[in-house]
């Protein structure tokens, strides 16, 4: 059978390789599309967890010059990812760094890390990814590849972020970058 | 339905199809039964051209569903987009947990798995047609290269083939359509790969994707889009809905009834002939035994070996069709999990537009004309391609998602399909008390791979590192896992052909030895396999037996 599945979750394996958060592996090795559109089906976060990761997922992937992680719906599609496609073992290491973060924001700037400067709010992600507070590390790059996953196979990823091509009607193996600037979606 | 058809074809994939299309064309009147459910061509494509954002995750297929209804389809690619067309492993089950381990990934739909192969479309060499014979391995093949070639070319005239002529003892070429092209680390991997190990190729990937339009079958060439299982509005790679279906469909003779699973043949020991087949309506349970004076099985290897089992001597559990004691035995299949990959140097300035179906292929270089003392028997060929993916800068915000615009490297992978050889205790049998909702007992499968394929596995691993490295590739790895048969999807075997009947089920024309009125043109009949992907092979061993069969019956033999 075919042996060269490129979509746009294979895409995600290529580059994530053998630290492959569990459930984006599940759902790439079906070659799940999932995208958030009904309700989860179990509650993962409490408010104030769901406040956060809202939050961290747009300083994940912000707005720049085109739109950042919440206009494309990623937070729906996080906890959409969580709820119906990880294993309970799967959202704790997510859950608890999201509660680490917000007890340092508590300390540190003396507000909820959700309610946090966008500056305060890197802060504390880059001691989490570089695993200077408790479990950061363990949350940091499965946080940041649910983001990425959501995000590139949203409509905004597709569409803006990158370059899509429905009916490419051709084949170019020696197409220049510099005609395009960005990259296809697959 | 009594007396309505002048035949029956069982199943509608790419053999039923074949079937079909010269049965009816050739004036006979004929009913083709398939267990699935319909897919018409176009309107029932329901996710083609979909973006990924627009395949459902409103009703994704939650790990649940995947583990309660499709554990084995799961190995075969299933997702929202295609589930349509897969089996339901809950549903139709076979005999889990017993016997060896063994992935029967089954299509369930009209169409088969026609609709969901890879299309890789290659002959067979004479080499693989003899080899049998020179190695004193299974039996040797009734027929030979001569015999198959006229239909090779018949079929791929039909069907549309791209690829290039290379003039490849071991690897004839097809009447081809253009091939799609290579990009330009493949261009230059393959003068790099030629020139560091002589004597071996990589050429491009013979694809049933049309790279020309074929207007007098309503079929647009290939738009580039890599999205085939999901069904091609356009009719740009073979299927039965593309190009058999329609052909069979304009003769006006053709009868096609989806959910009818065939459980059993009819058989009339007195003149040897089969008398016709039995059906059981997948909806309502309801059974009925329809005759017909000729019947060509195709329901692919398993589940026409399945049939052929099913279809026992009153009071015995012998088969009518196992005279020769060789009926579900000599199964195979392709080795698959071995893949190497490295990466290529430079090109940076240049990406690729579009997105192909199929790349580049090295053909088998191993053991070609005789043993050559490296271990194993037979050989391999790799599929593979270049490309580069997005860049994967760590960390994250905005430099990183800007980073992310940029391309990685290119890199090239490739996957080896290597020859299994036949082995008589490579065996499916019919599970001594379990049924499905239809009666039918359920298939066992005692099926592993011995030394010679692990070894070849090996091989291709090691080997296909050496090259890649001689090539000029960096970070060259390699992995192997598990190869669960049926793993390629390449099963085939269980109904072999034979010159002898004391030693083959089917004859020179996929006719059986035991009733000259049946033929099984699927993977069944295969007595050996080859390394090269099997579909376009049964399509012309179909496309001769029909017209074998019809010449018969013309003379009053059958």
């Amino acid at each position: 059978m075919n042996i060269d599945r490129r979509d746009a979750l294979a895409g995600m394996v290529a580059m994530f390789g053998a630290s492959l958060f569990a459930p984006i592996a599940r759902a790439a090795a079906t070659q799940m599309v999932p995208i958030s559109d009904g309700p989860p089906i179990v509650a993962v976060f409490s408010p104030q967890q769901r406040a956060l990761m809202v939050a961290l997922s747009e300083r994940v992937m912000p707005t720049t010059d085109t739109p950042g992680a919440i206009e494309a719906g990623v937070p729906d599609f996080v906890e959409k990812l969580l709820a119906d496609w990880a294993l309970p073992e799967d959202r704790t290491p997510i859950l608890a760094g999201l509660d680490a973060i917000e007890a340092r924001s508590l300390a540190d700037n003396g507000v909820s890390a959700a309610m946090a400067t966008p500056e305060q709010q890197d802060a504390l992600l880059t001691l989490a990814m570089n695993d200077a507070l408790p479990g950061g590390a363990a949350f940091f790059e499965p946080f940041r590849q649910i983001v990425l996953t959501g995000y590139f196979t949203s409509e905004v990823g597709i569409m803006q972020e990158r370059e899509y091509l429905p009916v490419p009607g051709r084949y170019d193996g020696a197409y220049p970058y510099a005609q395009v600037n960005k990259v296809f979606s697959s | 339905m009594a007396n309505m058809f002048d035949a029956i074809v069982v199943g509608s994939g790419v053999s039923g199809g074949w079937a079909a299309k010269e049965l009816t064309e050739k004036g006979l009147r004929v009913l083709m039964l398939d267990r699935g459910v319909m897919v018409e061509h176009g309107q029932d494509y329901e996710f083609d051209g979909a973006p990924a954002f627009a395949v459902p995750g409103r009703d994704m297929m939650p790990p649940a569903l995947l583990e309660s209804d499709y554990f084995i389809a799961k190995h075969g690619y299933v997702a929202p987009s295609t589930r349509k067309f897969y089996n339901n492993d809950r549903l139709n089950p076979y005999a889990y947990g017993e016997g060896e381990k063994f992935y029967w990934i089954r299509p369930g739909a009209v169409g088969g798995k026609s609709l969901i192969w890879g299309r890789w479309s290659f002959r067979w060499a004479p080499e693989d047609f003899e080899a049998n014979k020179r190695d004193g391995v299974g039996i040797d093949w009734p027929i030979r290269y001569d015999d198959i070639a006229p239909w090779y070319d018949y079929v791929e005239n039909t069907i549309g083939v791209s690829g290039s002529r290379e003039n490849l003892p071991y690897l004839p070429d097809s009447q081809f359509q253009p091939p799609m092209q290579m990009n330009i680390a493949e261009n230059w991997l393959k003068e790099r790969l030629e020139a560091t190990s002589p004597g071996r190729k990589l050429i491009n990937a013979r694809l049933s994707n049309i790279t020309e339009d074929k207007p007098e079958h309503g079929r647009t060439k290939c738009q580039y889009r890599n999205q085939c299982g999901r069904g091609c509005s356009f009719g740009a790679y073979f299927s039965t809905q593309a190009v058999t279906l329609p052909a069979a469909r304009a003769t006006d003779r053709l009868t096609l009834r989806s959910d009818a699973v065939v459980t059993s043949l009819e058989y009339d020991s007195a003149t040897k002939r089969v008398t016709g087949v039995r059906v059981v309506d997948a909806n309502t349970g309801q059974a009925e035994i329809i005759p017909a004076r000729l019947v060509f099985l195709c329901a692919s290897a398993i589940a026409s070996t399945q049939i052929l089992l099913n279809s026992r001597i009153p009071d015995s559990g012998t088969s009518h069709f196992d005279t020769s004691g060789t009926l579900g035995r000599y199964v195979m299949d392709h080795i698959f999990r071995v893949g190497v990959s490295g990466e290529i140097p430079g090109f940076t300035d240049y990406i690729e537009y579009g997105r192909r179906p199929g790349a580049v292929y090295v053909p088998r270089f191993r053991n070609i004309g005789g043993e050559e003392g490296v271990g194993f028997r037979r050989g391999y060929g790799y599929q593979g391609s270049a490309s580069r993916s997005p860049a994967a800068p760590e960390g994250f915000g905005a430099a990183m998602k800007h980073g992310m615009r940029q391309y990685g490297p290119w890199r090239f992978s490739m996957g080896a399909f290597g020859e299994c050889l036949p082995y008589e205790d490579n065996r499916v049998s019919l599970h001594a008390d379990r049924t499905d909702r239809f009666g039918m007992p359920l298939m066992r499968f005692d099926v592993t791979f011995r030394d010679n394929e692990l070894r070849m596995m090996d091989d291709a691993r090691i080997e296909g590192e050496k090259m890649l490295r001689a090539a000029g590739l960096s970070n060259v790895t390699s992995g192997r896992s598990e190869h669960v048969p049926g793993d390629a999807i390449h099963e085939m075997g269980g109904a072999r052909m034979g010159a002898d009947p004391r030693q083959s089920v089917l004859n020179k024309w996929s006719q059986a030895h035991d009733a000259a009125n049946l033929f099984v043109t699927d993977g069944a009949q295969m007595a050996s396999i080859s390394c090269v992907n099997p579909s376009l092979t049964f399509m012309a061993l179909t496309a001769r037996a029909a017209d074998h069969a019809v010449k018969e019956m013309e003379a009053g033999a059958i």
